[in-house]
C-alpha cells in the first residue's frame, strides 16, 4: 500500500443475484458496483456523488464489510486493503469473527436519523454498545466515555438517559456520530449523513463533522447526492453513474471544471441559490437512469449522453488521467 | 408468475405428505388405539365373571391369542408402521380412504354425508359475515370516533369475547324450546316432519333452524373482519393518493368507493382463499350445542372413538383445502393488486 | 404588475392536539374571538390545544407569476397551500379564520360542494411524493381521465384523447400504451410527469406544487422544473405557487418569495433582492448556512439551536430562540409584517423605523 493511503480499493464488484424460474435459480444479476478502484488518503475526505441507485451506499457497505454478512447471496469481488497498527489487511478476505476485531477501526454513519437508532435503547446504551464489543472498558470507563462523546457532538452528558424519539432529526444525527466515534475509528463512512436534515441543521452537522475530523485525524468517505455539500466538505470527489466511476479528482477542479459529460450534466442541473445565474446554459438530460439490471453495454451513460457515439456501445471506458490527479472515464473529452 | 404458482402447486405434495405422515405416526403410536379399545370392550362387556377378578389395565391374557391376532388383522395392525402408511397412501391415490371402524361404511360416504350440512352453515355464515362486516367497517371508518362507531365497536368486541358455543347455549336457553320464549327450535338441521311440509313450510323450517346456529358461527368472526375493514379503510384514507383524489375535486363518495375501498379490500380479499377451508371446518362445540351432524362433530366423535380412517380422511380433505386455499389467496392477491408479482 | 389572482387575508389554520398540561392554562390565553367561538361550539376541541401551524398569514398571488414559499420543515408551508383548496384533514385541523379570495370569491365561505368545482379545475395541485400520490391499483389513464370527466361532460373517448395529449405534452413516450399501465410501472420522475399531466389537463389558473422535486434526483429535478415552467408560459395569466425548502430551486424558478418560520410569514420579497440582500435575520441565516462553492472548507455559518416544537414556539418573535441579533424587545412583543421597501415586507423589530 502507498504510505499516504489508509484504504485502497481495487476493482470492487458487487453483484446481487436475481432469482426466478420454477426452482428459483439465479436468472440475472444486479451489478450494483461494477469494477471500482479508489484510495482514501489518511486524514482526507473523499466525496462520493451520484444519483440514487448508482451504487454509492453499496460501496460504503461493501467497504465496512456488512454486506457479506447481511445478505448471503451477494457476490463481492475485489480487494479492500486497510492499514492498521499491525499491518495491512484485505477486509474482503476476512471472516465474520476476524472482521469484528477490526470493526472498531472503521465505522459508518447512516442517512436516516429516524430509523438508524434503536428506539428501545437509551442514547447512552446506543453509544455504549460498540464499546462493549470492541474494547475492554469497565462500566465506569464506558460511562465516562459516553458522557465525553455526547459533549463532543454538542449534546449534554445528562441526555444519555433519554430515548431517540425525544430528539430532533439533527440531534439524532449527532447521536449517530457519537456512536460511530465511540471506538476511536480511523475511518468513517458517512452515507448521506445530512440529506434528511433542514438547511440550517445540515450546516451544523457538516461543521461538526469537519471539526471532529480535524480533532481526531479521521479519514472520511462522504457519500451524498448534493454536489454543493460534497464540494464543501471534500478534498477529492468521485462521481458515479450506474456502478462505475465517471470522474475522480480534486473537489474544486471537478466542481468548477468537470470533464466527463455526466459530471457536466449533473453540475449544470444543480439549482444555484443565485437568481443571476437563472438563465445559464443548462444541459437537461433526457430520460431516466436505466436500472442496473439492464445496464447498457459499453459505457453505462451512453443512453443519455449528449455526445455519445456508436462506438460507445462496444467498450467500457476506463478512467484516464486527463490532467494531473484528475481522471475521467471517457475517451472523447479532455481537460 | 405462472411458474410461481406451478411451483406452489408442486409444493403441495411434500407438505401434504409431511402432514399426513406425522399425523399417521402419532395416531398409531399413542396408547388407547382402536385395538385396545376393542379389547377393553370385549373384556368389560364380554362376560361379567371374567372382568370382576381380572385387572382391567391392559392385560390381554384372558382373551385368546387367535382372537387378538384376528383383531389386529382387521385393523391392519399386523404389518409394520411404514408399510401401513404406504398402503394407506396407495389406497388414497385410488380415492379409497378405507372403512370407518365405527360406522362400517366407506370413509368417503361417511364424510360426504356430512358435507352438505357443514357447507350449508359455513357458506351462509361466511357470506353473511362479509355482507355485514365490510359495509359496517367502511361506515365505521368514515364515521371514526362517532357515537355509532363507539357503540358498534363495543358490540362487536363483546361478540368476540363470548365463545360461539356459549352464545349458542345462551340463545337456546332463552329462545329455544320453551323455557323462556319458544321462538326457535332446540336444534337439529331440520324438523323431523320436514318431508311432509309444503314448500313454503320447508323454507320456513329451514330458516327457522338456521338462524341461531349461524348467528353463533358468525359472532366471533364479526369483530375480526369489521375491524380489519375499518382499519384498512382508515389507513388508506390517510394515504397520499387520497389527497390527490380530493384535489381533483372528486366527491367524498367517489373518493371512498372509487379509491380508498379498492385498496382497502386487498388484505380482505386475500382472506377469501382461506375461507374455503373454514367453511368446511365448522365448529365442534356449536354443532354439539345445536345437535347438528356436521363435519366438526364427526371429527370430534371419530377422535374420541379412535375411528382412525375417518380421522385421516378428514385430515386429508382439510389439509388439501387449506393448501389450495393458501394458493388461491395468493392468486386473488395478484389479481386485485397489480403491484404484486410473485416470482 | 398583473392582476391579483388570489388574495389571502389573515389565514389561521390550527391543528388541535391533546396536551393535558398546556390545556390547563389555555383558557386564559385565548384572546382570538374566532378561536373562542370554535371552542364554545365544537365539543371535539375539549381538552385539546391549538398547534398554530399557520398563524395569521396574508399574501397575494398575481396572475402570471411563480410565487415561492420557503422555510424549514414544520414552518407551515404545506398547510398554507392545502388551506387554499381546503384540503386540511379535519379532525385534527381547522381553518379557524381568514379569507381566501380567488377571482373575487371567498373560498372559505362557499359550500363544500361548490369547493369541489374549483379543485382540479381552477386550482390544481402536485405533491411531494410521486411514489405514493397516485392510486396504486388504478391505471394511469383512468386516473387522468377521472380528473377530466369529473369537471367536463364529454364522452369517454374524448377524455382519453385528451389524456394522451397531456401525456405527450409532459414527455411520456408512446402514451397510448402507457395509459394502460399502473403507477408502479413508472419511475419517480415519470410519475411526477403524470401528476403534472393530470393537474394541467383542465388548464387551471393556479397550480400549487408542494415540493414537486424534493424526492427526485437532480437531473430529473431539472427536467421537471423545466417542464413546469414551459407549460406555464403557454398560459400567460396562470400562476404557480411553488413550495420548497431548496433555495436553489427558488432562485432559479420563482419571481417572488415568501419566507416562513414558525407558522408566520417572516419576509416577502421579489427574488433578486432577497438573494442579494436578505433582510430578516432568519433569511440571512438560511442563505449563509448554504455551502459556498467558491469558499470550500470554510466553516459554514449555521443557524444555532434547533427548530422549536410547534407547541413550544416563543410568544413574541418566533425566531428569538435562535436569532443572533435578538434584543430585549424581541422577547416582549411580536413584530408586525411591515413593508420596508416597495414590495418588500419584513417581520422584525430591527426594521421598524426604516419606513
Ligand atoms: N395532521 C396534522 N396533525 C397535527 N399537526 C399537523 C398536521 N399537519 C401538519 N401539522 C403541523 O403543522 C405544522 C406545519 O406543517 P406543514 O406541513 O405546513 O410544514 P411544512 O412547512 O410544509 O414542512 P415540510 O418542509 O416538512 O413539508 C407542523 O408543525 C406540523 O407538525
Ligand atoms: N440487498 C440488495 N438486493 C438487491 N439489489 C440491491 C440491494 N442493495 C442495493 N441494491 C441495488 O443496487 C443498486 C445500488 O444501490 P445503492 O448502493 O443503495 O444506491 P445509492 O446509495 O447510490 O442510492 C440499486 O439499483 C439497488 O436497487
Ligand atoms: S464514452 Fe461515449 S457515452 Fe460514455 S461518456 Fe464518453 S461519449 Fe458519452
Ligand atoms: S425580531 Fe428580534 S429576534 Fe426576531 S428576527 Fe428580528 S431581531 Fe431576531
Ligand atoms: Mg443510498
Ligand atoms: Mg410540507
Amino acid at each position: 500500500m502507498n504510505p499516504e493511503n489508509i484504504l485502497e480499493i481495487k476493482d470492487l464488484k458487487v453483484k446481487f443475484p436475481v432469482t426466478g424460474g420454477l426452482f428459483l435459480r439465479k436468472v440475472a444479476e444486479v451489478k450494483a458496483v461494477d469494477g471500482v478502484s479508489f484510495n482514501l488518503k489518511k486524514g482526507e475526505t473523499l466525496g462520493l456523488v451520484g444519483e440514487s441507485g448508482c451504487g454509492k451506499s453499496t460501496i460504503g457497505k461493501a467497504v465496512i464489510n456488512i454486506l457479506k454478512f447481511s445478505s448471503h447471496d451477494v457476490e463481492i469481488d475485489g480487494e479492500i486493503w486497510m492499514k492498521t497498527e499491525t499491518g495491512e489487511i484485505d477486509l474482503n478476505k476476512l471472516s465474520r469473527s476476524e472482521m469484528r476485531k477490526h470493526r472498531g477501526n472503521i465505522q459508518m454513519i447512516f442517512q436516516d436519523p429516524y430509523s438508524s437508532l434503536n428506539a428501545r435503547m437509551s442514547v447512552g446504551q446506543i453509544i455504549e454498545e460498540p464499546l462493549l464489543y470492541h474494547t475492554n472498558m469497565n462500566k465506569k470507563e464506558r460511562e465516562e466515555r459516553v458522557a465525553w462523546l455526547l459533549e463532543k457532538v454538542g449534546l449534554q452528558a445528562e441526555q444519555s438517559k433519554r430515548y431517540p424519539h425525544e430528539f430532533s432529526g439533527g440531534q439524532r444525527q449527532r447521536i449517530g456520530i457519537a456512536r460511530a466515534l465511540s471506538t476511536n475509528p480511523k475511518i468513517i463512512i458517512a452515507d448521506e449523513p445530512v440529506s434528511a436534515l433542514d438547511v440550517s441543521i445540515q450546516a451544523q452537522v457538516i461543521n461538526l463533522l469537519q471539526d471532529l475530523q480535524e480533532e481526531f485525524d479521521l479519514s472520511l468517505l462522504f457519500i451524498a447526492h448534493d454536489l454543493s455539500v460534497v464540494e464543501h466538505i471534500s478534498s477529492r470527489i468521485a462521481v458515479m453513474y450506474l456502478g462505475n466511476f465517471c470522474e475522480v479528482g480534486d473537489g474544486y477542479r471537478i466542481y468548477h471544471h468537470p470533464i466527463h459529460p455526466y459530471s457536466k450534466a449533473l453540475l449544470s442541473a444543480v439549482p444555484l441559490p443565485n437568481p443571476k445565474l437563472k438563465n445559464k446554459e443548462r444541459i437537461i438530460l433526457t430520460g431516466d437512469v436505466p436500472t442496473p439490471m439492464n445496464k447498457p453495454s459499453g459505457c453505462g451513460f451512453r443512453t443519455r449522453c449528449p455526445i455519445a457515439k456508436p462506438e460507445c456501445a462496444d467498450f467500457i471506458p476506463p478512467l484516464e488521467e486527463k490532467e494531473p490527479g484528475h481522471f475521467a472515464a471517457c475517451p472523447y473529452v479532455s481537460a | 408468475m405462472t411458474t410461481y404458482f406451478i411451483r406452489r402447486f408442486l409444493l403441495i405434495i411434500p407438505t401434504f405428505l409431511g402432514i399426513t405422515l406425522v399425523t399417521f405416526l402419532i395416531l398409531q403410536i399413542v396408547p388407547g388405539g382402536p385395538l385396545e379399545m376393542e379389547l377393553m370392550k370385549i373384556r368389560m362387556g364380554g362376560s361379567d365373571g371374567v372382568s370382576e377378578s381380572g385387572s382391567t389395565s391392559g392385560s390381554t391374557q384372558n382373551i385368546p391369542q387367535s382372537a387378538i391376532e384376528e383383531l389386529q388383522k382387521f385393523y391392519g395392525f399386523d404389518k409394520p408402521i411404514h408399510e401401513r402408511y404406504i398402503l394407506w397412501l396407495g389406497n388414497l391415490l385410488k380415492l379409497d380412504l378405507g372403512k370407518s371402524y365405527v360406522y362400517s361404511e366407506p370413509v368417503m360416504d361417511v364424510i360426504t354425508s356430512r358435507f352438505p350440512i357443514s357447507i350449508y352453515f359455513g357458506l351462509i355464515g361466511f357470506i353473511l359475515t362479509y355482507i355485514v362486516c365490510i359495509p359496517l367497517g367502511v361506515y365505521k371508518a368514515v364515521k371514526n370516533g362517532s357515537k355509532f362507531d363507539f357503540i358498534t365497536s363495543a358490540l362487536v368486541f363483546a361478540g368476540y369475547a363470548i365463545p360461539g358455543f356459549a352464545f349458542g347455549a345462551l340463545m337456546l336457553v332463552l329462545f329455544g324450546g320453551g323455557s323462556f320464549w319458544d321462538v326457535f327450535p332446540l336444534g337439529g338441521f331440520r324438523s323431523s316432519d320436514y318431508e311432509t311440509l309444503s314448500l313454503s313450510g320447508k323454507i320456513w323450517d329451514q330458516i327457522h333452524h338456521t338462524i341461531l346456529p349461524v348467528a353463533s358461527y358468525m359472532i366471533g368472526s364479526f369483530a375480526t373482519l369489521t375491524i380489519l375493514t375499518k382499519n384498512s379503510v382508515i389507513e388508506n384514507l390517510s394515504q397520499d393518493y387520497i389527497r390527490t383524489a380530493f384535489s381533483k375535486g372528486l366527491t367524498e363518495k367517489r373518493v371512498i368507493f372509487g379509491h380508498a375501498l379498492r385498496n382497502s379490500l386487498i388484505p380482505i380479499s386475500t382472506g377469501l382463499g382461506h375461507a374455503i377451508s373454514l367453511v368446511l371446518a365448522g365448529s365442534i362445540l356449536i354443532e354439539k350445542v345445536f345437535n347438528i351432524n356436521g363435519i366438526g362433530l364427526l371429527s370430534y366423535d371419530s377422535i374420541i372413538q379412535r375411528d382412525y380412517p375417518v380421522v385421516m380422511g378428514i385430515l386429508v380433505i382439510s389439509t388439501l383445502l387449506l393448501l389450495v386455499g393458501n394458493i388461491l389467496s395468493d392468486i386473488l392477491y395478484a389479481i386485485v393488486d397489480p403491484r404484486i408479482r410473485f416470482k | 404588475m398583473h392582476k391579483k389572482l388570489v388574495e389571502i387575508k389573515n389565514l389561521k389554520t390550527y391543528f388541535f392536539v391533546e396536551d393535558t398540561e398546556k390545556q390547563k392554562s389555555l383558557h386564559q390565553e385565548i384572546s382570538d374571538p374566532a378561536l373562542m367561538d370554535l371552542y364554545k361550539t365544537d365539543k371535539y376541541l375539549k381538552n385539546k390545544v391549538p398547534a398554530k401551524a399557520v398563524d395569521d398569514v396574508s399574501f397575494d398571488i398575481y396572475e402570471g407569476e411563480v410565487l415561492g414559499i420557503v422555510g424549514e420543515s414544520g414552518s407551515g408551508k404545506s398547510v398554507t397551500a392545502y388551506s387554499i383548496t381546503r384540503l386540511i384533514p379535519d379532525p385534527p385541523g381547522k381553518i379557524v379564520s381568514g379569507e381566501i379570495i380567488f377571482k373575487g370569491k371567498d373560498l372559505l365561505k362557499i359550500s363544500f360542494e361548490e369547493m369541489k368545482k374549483y379543485r382540479g379545475n381552477e386550482i390544481s395541485m402536485i405533491f411531494q411524493e410521486p411514489m405514493t400520490s397516485l392510486n396504486p391499483v388504478m391505471k394511469i389513464g383512468d386516473q387522468i381521465m377521472e380528473a377530466i370527466l369529473n369537471h367536463e361532460e364529454i364522452p369517454k373517448e374524448k377524455a382519453e384523447k385528451k389524456a394522451i395529449e397531456m401525456l405527450t405534452l409532459v414527455g411520456i413516450p408512446s402514451p397510448e400504451k402507457r395509459l394502460k399501465d399502473y403507477p408502479h410501472q413508472f419511475s419517480g420522475g415519470m410519475r411526477q410527469r403524470v401528476m403534472i399531466a393530470m393537474a394541467l389537463a383542465l388548464h387551471p389558473s393556479l397550480l400549487i406544487a408542494d415540493e414537486p422535486t424534493t424526492a427526485l434526483d437532480v437531473t430529473i429535478q431539472a427536467q421537471i422544473l423545466e417542464l413546469m415552467l414551459r407549460l406555464k408560459k403557454e398560459r400567460e395569466d396562470s400562476a404557480i405557487l411553488l413550495i420548497t425548502h431548496n433555495l436553489g430551486v427558488v432562485a432559479e424558478t420563482c419571481d417572488r418569495v415568501i419566507v416562513m418560520y414558525g407558522g408566520k410569514i417572516q419576509e416577502i420579497s421579489e427574488v433578486d433582492p432577497l438573494f442579494e440582500k436578505p433582510l430578516h435575520p432568519y433569511t440571512v441565516g438560511l442563505l449563509s448556512s448554504l455551502p459556498n462553492p467558491d469558499l470550500p472548507m470554510e466553516e459554514l455559518k449555521a443557524i444555532p439551536g434547533n427548530i422549536p416544537h410547534i407547541l413550544e414556539l416563543p410568544k413574541a418573535c418566533k425566531f428569538n430562540t435562535r436569532c443572533t441579533k435578538a434584543f430585549d424587545k424581541c422577547f416582549e412583543t411580536e413584530p408586525e409584517l411591515l413593508e420596508v421597501e416597495k414590495n418588500r415586507f419584513v417581520r422584525c423589530h430591527l426594521y421598524e423605523n426604516e419606513k
